[in-house]
């Protein structure tokens, strides 16, 4: 429920008036920590672990990799492990691995003597139903083109989703998480309204509806409460609450995906 | 564990100890004052204005023979004063700031009512003379901690808008801090803004703000009184750590009718007052709406027209006197805000309360007041998009029994005891979605509490040097079903449900609250104080974003959430010179506080039945220094004030459980405060604050995820907001008074030199330079001019 947007809006009407600027803010550096990134799907291998490490604030957006990490994933549920294959600096794939869905994967990344550890269990395929559009007047006050994604949420509680969005192959900054705690059973009707208008009629858009666990829908919505314009009215800034052990940033989710092209209307 | 019962057990018996001997110490005080008492009479009354009839506040009272002339009683809340004496033959005399003081010889050989009326200093030069008087009660009584404003202060300081307003010109005294543009919260000695309990005609105000905190809930024509205790709070009041804000309304003119308001650029307010009986009874009405949403109007932004944004707020008061023994009044406050944006999204918001008191004189001595309260402040909001069509409605609603009485034992001695009762009713969330909905129909249960507290206390002068003023508040706070009651591991997972009936007691926190103060007065203008006080609070505000928002969550203590303590000892050195025409004092505390709260990272608040599984606890401690210099008479008057403190939290599971700075620690915080009257027309007026930037976390470095970059956080509070200043200036014009009618033009300037204070500062990816990241300053106001027309007649 966007409640926070809500209360957003009108913030956003009186800064309407504000002044931004750019600023210089002497921010201390940090020790590089490790970041982490793995996904297995219910699509076919090879699926992807990503290794990188911070940089200070002030550097170049040009994240270092890290390319003495032993890499392995185990399928619990089938007790079969693999050593994944650096392809490309910091890039480590499976090659035999498939994803299935309802299956927990185990994550071990060894590095500089430091082992993290994490574990994910694919949920259930939950089918999209349909994608519409609707026009929708911004914060900033224009009208934008938005998706709206249709679908039935399960009885059971703890469907989680997440959407991310590609137009005219480019993927949009803005990524949707959306939970069934208020919405359990219901016929789900959810716009994804987008920071900025990014939807013009005749774009091709790709849409993709992945279905996550708990702990990666908890990932992504402490992610998205400290970025972008939620800083307004952010909780206290603080780094995303990840599933991976000894302190890594980053998370490992075993999700579904499914991706619907469409021209925007 | 049973080490652990063991432990608490006894620390508990060591409280119940210590509150016992210091019951048994003020019983023997008690007796041998009343023992001293023979062929003793009292001269009481109520002390009015003699052309309104309203009841003067803190006016003084003594007798001229006795040894303490200028110290005195203080008339109460109701203007309500009670002198005992040896018989004899004496001078009473009778003064209050800002009129004319009066004396009458009064023959004490028998008990007497004297109700008293006194005028207002009338005319330009009467400033002057009043302000000769004699005022030094800031060094001869053992308060400390209390900052009392007129509302001559009020009105001539300079506000945002020109929306003259009571909180905003009490964060210009020291240790009390403002939180920042568009907050209306504020600090006071290092308490959150939830740990100030606002009264209003006794009532407690839930959300003291409108319009986002531009603006507070107190529309200032309906006001009387502002007293502002940041420590040594009287045992009268309880239930929040900070501080204490007691608002009073006026009563209404029981003489003839005025009828006054003002018209500004975003708000225009009216009100009346009169006689309902004359001499007996009177009214007072207020009521003020704004119109910024017209504002809106003139935006160049064609599509921010069709959204409303605006509040309203009505103050309604009316008293009738029985007899010199029975008062009885009524007062109310109704506000709402209501933002919305087109259809698609609104909200409402606003406090109800309501308060009936009955005064009883039961003896010329004994002075009690009753009063049932009750108050609410509610919130709904609207959602309707695409199939969405959902309201959200919570609301805290009290209802309370209060009896205060006060027993006059003579000139020296003066003993307040009572107690109240509140019911808590807090309903935290309602989802009512329409059969379309992407949401389901959601009723958060109910929680329901009781507040109680008994206390006593005693002002005492052993001599005319030292000033006791201590008692003992004992709270008592009982968890009440139905409900289901939760029980969590570490992680917040829910281990155990246990339901309970109507009725039943789940769990019960009692406290006791030692109150004491003391002053030693060092010769005619200087004395010494010291204070001690312990508070706690049952109530908690859950806000985990960066400022104060309407949604704001209000939960009581339970099975999980413990009442937080907060322990205050404080010292002072208060220095009047120049024939009390300038005022100094330096004060120092230092409070720590226990059951302090925050939240896990990511925490849900929102429609969350397991809300309190999302929640920290740890500890506080605050401490700093204020000094304050005043000058009270002449044609120019101000004040001068400037804190330095720090506040730090100590909280489980955040920042490596080290202390780190609280969001509100300011090093430093000043106040400039200056009132020019020139002539006989003009009033000039500026203010100037400064302080250290509120603590805040800051990326110490970035990553990508998933196509993005992220920030990288190391620790909690490291960094400063830029530091923050601002100068307002006002002048007002006095029009020529024509028979009753009198007007006045206001003219302000909001931040005068234009400072581009950071309201909010983000970080993100350059838009013009993906390989970068920049950071990126949010600032509010700058240069807001505006004019206000009030008149009255």
């Amino acid at each position: 429920m966007r409640k926070t947007a809500t209360y957003g809006f009108l913030l956003t009407l009186l800064l309407a008036s504000a002044c931004k600027k750019v600023i210089d803010v002497d921010l201390k550096s940090a020790t590089p920590q490790i970041v982490i990134e793995g996904n297995i799907t219910d699509a076919g291998g090879p699926y992807i672990v990503k290794i990188t490490k911070t940089v200070d604030f002030s550097a170049e957006n040009v994240y270092p990799p890290v390319t003495n990490a032993v890499v392995t994933i185990t399928d619990s549920t089938m007790k079969r492990t693999e050593q994944l294959q650096q392809i490309d600096s910091g890039v480590y794939v499976t090659s035999t691995i498939i994803g299935q869905t309802r299956h927990t994967y185990g994550m071990v990344v060894d590095v500089d003597g430091q082992r993290y550890t994490a574990s994910s269990t694919m949920p259930r395929r939950v089918q999209l139903d349909s994608i519409t559009f609707a026009e929708n007047v911004n914060f900033n006050n224009q009208t934008e083109i938005n998706a709206v994604v249709n679908f039935q949420d399960p009885v059971a509680i703890g469907n989680y989703y997440m959407f991310t969005e590609y137009v005219n192959s480019r993927q949009i900054p803005d990524i949707f998480v959306f939970e069934d705690r208020l919405s359990t059973g219901r016929y789900i009707e959810e716009p994804l309204f987008n920071d900025s208008s990014y939807l013009q009629k005749g774009d091709t858009l790709v849409l993709s509806m992945d279905c996550i666990d708990r702990n990666t829908y908890d990932y992504f919505f402490t992610l998205l409460n400290v970025t972008g314009n939620n800083n307004f009215q952010s909780v206290t800034p603080s780094n995303p609450v990840t599933n991976i052990s000894n302190g890594a940033l980053g998370y490992f989710s075993a999700h579904t995906v499914q991706r619907t092209a469409i021209t925007v209307y | 564990m049973t080490n652990y019962l063991y432990k608490r057990g006894k620390r508990r018996a060591s409280g119940a100890r210590k509150a016992y001997r210091i019951a048994l110490v003020w019983a023997a005080c008690l007796l041998s004052v009343i023992a001293s008492g023979q062929s003793r009479y009292t001269v009481n009354g109520t002390i009015r204005d003699k052309n309104s009839g309203e009841a003067l506040i803190g006016a003084t009272v003594s007798l001229l023979e006795t040894k303490t002339p200028e110290r005195g009683i203080l008339s109460n809340s109701y203007g309500f004063y009670s002198v005992t004496a040896p018989a004899g033959h004496y001078t009473l005399l009778i003064t209050f700031s800002g009129y004319q003081p009066d004396s009458l010889a009064i023959d004490l050989t028998h008990n007497l009512t004297l109700p008293i009326e006194l005028a207002t200093a009338a005319g330009q030069l009467a400033e002057v003379v009043v302000s000769a008087q004699k005022r030094n009660d800031n060094v001869t009584r053992p308060l400390m901690g209390v900052q009392k404003l007129t509302t001559k202060e009020i009105n001539d300081i300079p506000v945002l808008f020109g929306e003259k307003d009571v909180l905003k010109t009490i964060q210009l005294l020291p240790g009390i801090q403002f939180a920042g543009d568009g907050n209306s919260g504020f600090y006071v000695r290092g308490g959150g803004a939830d740990q100030n309990l606002i009264l209003l005609d006794e009532a407690t105000v839930y959300n003291p703000s409108h319009l986002l905190g531009f603006f507070s809930t107190f529309n200032s024509d309906a006001i009387k009184d502002v007293t502002v205790y940041k420590g040594g709070m009287p045992a009268e009041y309880g239930g929040r750590l900070a501080s204490v804000v007691d608002i009073k309304m006026n009563d209404g003119n029981d003489k003839e009718y005025h009828f006054g308001g003002g018209i500004g650029l975003i708000s225009t307010r009216l009100s009346a007052e009169g006689p309902i009986v004359p001499d007996k009874g009177s009214f007072s009405i207020s009521g003020r709406r704004t119109y910024a949403d017209l504002f809106l109007k003139f935006s160049p932004d064609s599509s921010v027209n069709d959204n409303s944004l605006y509040f309203y707020d009505l103050n309604v008061k009316a008293n009738y006197k029985f007899d010199e023994r029975n008062h009885i009044y009524f007062s109310g406050y109704f506000g709402r805000d209501n933002l919305a944006f087109g259809n698609t999204f609104g909200i409402d918001y606003g406090n109800a309360t309501g308060t009936a008191r009955w005064n009883h004189v039961f003896s010329n001595r004994l002075f009690s007041n009753t009063s049932l309260i009750s108050s609410k402040y509610s919130y709904k909001i609207r959602i309707n998009s695409e199939n969405n069509d959902i309201g959200f409605t919570s609301d805290i609603r009290d209802a309370d029994l209060k009896e205060d009485l006060q027993y006059f034992v003579d000139a020296a001695s003066k003993i307040d005891f009572g107690f109240s009762v509140i019911h808590h009713i807090i309903a935290p969330g309602i989802i009512d979605a329409s059969s379309g909905s992407s949401y389901n129909s959601l009723t958060l249960q109910n929680k329901y509490s009781l507040e109680n507290a008994v206390y006593i206390s005693h002002q005492w002068s052993p001599t005319d040097k030292l000033h006791f003023d201590y008692g003992l508040r004992a709270s008592d706070f009982l968890v009440l079903g139905p409900g289901d009651f939760y029980t969590y591991d570490s992680a917040g997972n829910t281990t155990d449900t246990a339901h309970y009936n109507s009725g039943k007691i789940i769990k019960t926190y009692t406290n006791p609250e030692p109150r004491f103060s003391v002053s030693f007065q060092l010769d005619e203008e200087s004395s010494v104080k010291a204070s001690y006080n312990r508070n706690t609070q049952v109530l908690h505000l859950l806000s985990n974003s960066t400022s104060s928002n309407p949604t704001d969550l209000w939960i009581p203590s339970s099975n999980n959430v413990r009442p937080e303590i907060a322990d205050q000892e404080s010292i002072g050195y208060f220095k009047n010179f120049k024939d009390n025409r300038y005022e100094f004092s330096v004060e120092a505390y230092y409070k720590s506080m226990q059951n302090q709260i925050d939240y896990k990272n990511g925490a849900q608040l929102i429609a969350n039945e397991y809300v309190e599984s999302q929640l920290l606890f740890g500890k506080g401690r605050a401490y700093g220094l204020e000094l304050f210099l005043k000058k009270k008479a002449g044609k120019f008057t101000g004040w001068l004030s400037y804190t330095l403190s720090r506040t730090e939290l100590k909280i489980d599971g955040v920042n490596q459980n080290n202390w780190y700075p609280a969001k509100q620690d300011r090093t430093h915080d000043i106040s400039l405060v200056g009132i020019y009257q020139a002539g006989r027309k003009w009033t000039l007026s500026a203010t100037w604050v400064y302080y250290t930037g509120n603590a805040v976390t800051w990326p110490n470095g970035k990553y990508n995820i998933n196509g993005q970059t992220a920030f990288y956080y190391t620790e909690r509070n490291a960094y400063r907001m830029p530091a923050y200043h601002r100068m307002d200036v006002a002048a007002t014009l006095q029009g020529r008074k024509r028979k009753r009618f009198s007007g006045s033009w206001t003219f302000s300037v909001y931040n005068l030199y234009g400072r581009e204070n950071a309201y909010s500062i983000v970080f993100q990816t350059d838009p013009n330079d993906p390989t970068k990241t920049q950071a990126l300053q949010y600032s509010l106001f700058r240069f807001v001019p505006s004019v206000t027309y009030n008149f009255k007649f």
